[in-house]
């Protein structure tokens, strides 16, 4: 009689929740999925973002990108003499001539009147 | 009664002052109806005047943060570096390349939060929204002075840091050219 009841229930069809397959698959779609959610977190936290120029619209601007990393480090050992100042000296000046130019990101870019949403002059 | 009197002006000054802050976030001044016609009349134009503006800096921007990193790390930290291996007292210069890597954080930072608005102010539908998408422009532009002044104050920074070094060179004139620190 308790052979009749066992096999019964063994073949008692599972519950959904209780199919491996359906919690394999969806326990793999959440992983994965938060993976994907901490990898644009750590993406845009890092800035990195904001260095992909392999984004949509950036195509025209990406040849402006200096690709080659020709910036030269200083020996950071070494005797200090005079000459290795000038040394110094004529290096930074060489290297720091690309940013002195502080005639970016200017303000008039955008104002109202360059982009054409400024308020019309009484009598336009 | 006269607890919940007070009470209840306290509440109501504050809630007035809350109220009263995204008020002063929005456009000061009223917009004419005249004002609003012609953003809608160039709003196109100014969207693909903002997306120009938007891709352009991108470049500028990856360039420039790439540039002040190496300048901190290749030039400022190795050459302070190197004089306080020789024992000479590189304290300013030391100071001045801190304050230096300072200004390339905030560099960043502001030019997130400037790249934000730009995004919010290209994502406003300027034929629905004029008001909106004028007070977005105007946030941006806000944004890209912060960066503009960040960027100035790094190129001060720089040019700050030369000095220092053709001070140091008088300072040490005599132990510089022996080669020998006393």
């Amino acid at each position: 009689m308790n052979d009749v009841n066992e096999s019964t229930e063994h073949h008692a069809p599972k519950r959904w929740y209780r199919n491996e397959m359906v919690l394999f698959v969806s326990g793999s779609i959440l992983v994965a999925f938060s993976l994907v959610v901490l990898g644009l977190g750590l993406y845009v936290s890092s800035g990195a973002d904001l260095l992909d120029l392999s984004r949509p619209g950036y195509t025209s601007v990406r040849g402006e990108v200096n690709q080659s990393d020709t910036f030269k480090s200083f020996p950071s050992s070494g005797p200090v003499t005079q000459a290795v100042l000038d040394e110094f000296l004529t290096l930074y000046d060489k290297q720091t001539l690309q940013v002195m130019n502080d005639d970016v990101f200017s303000v008039s870019t955008l104002e109202d009147q360059t982009l054409g949403i400024d308020e019309p002059a009484a009598g336009e | 009664m006269k607890v919940s009197i007070v009470r209840l002006t306290i509440f109501a000054v504050v809630g007035m002052m809350v109220a009263s802050v995204p008020v002063f976030a929005q456009s000061t001044e009223i917009m004419t109806d005249e004002h609003i016609a012609n953003i809608k009349s160039n709003c196109q134009i100014a969207r693909a005047s903002l997306s120009r503006v938007h891709a352009n800096d991108a470049p500028t921007y990856v360039n420039r943060n790439q540039t002040y990193f190496s300048i901190g790390d290749k030039m400022m930290a190795t050459l302070n570096s190197r004089l306080s291996l020789n024992r000479f007292d590189a304290s300013e210069l030391v100071r001045i390349a801190s304050e230096y890597n300072d200004l390339v954080v905030q560099f960043r930072k502001v030019y997130r939060d400037y790249d934000d608005s730009m995004t919010a102010a290209m994502n406003t539908d300027c034929l629905k929204q004029p008001v909106g998408f004028y007070d977005k422009v105007a946030k941006a532009r806000e944004s890209r002075k912060r960066v503009h002044d960040i960027v100035v104050r790094l190129t001060a920074s720089l040019k700050e840091y030369r000095r220092a070094v053709q001070q140091f060179e008088i300072e040490n004139k005599d132990e510089l050219s022996t080669g020998v620190k006393p």
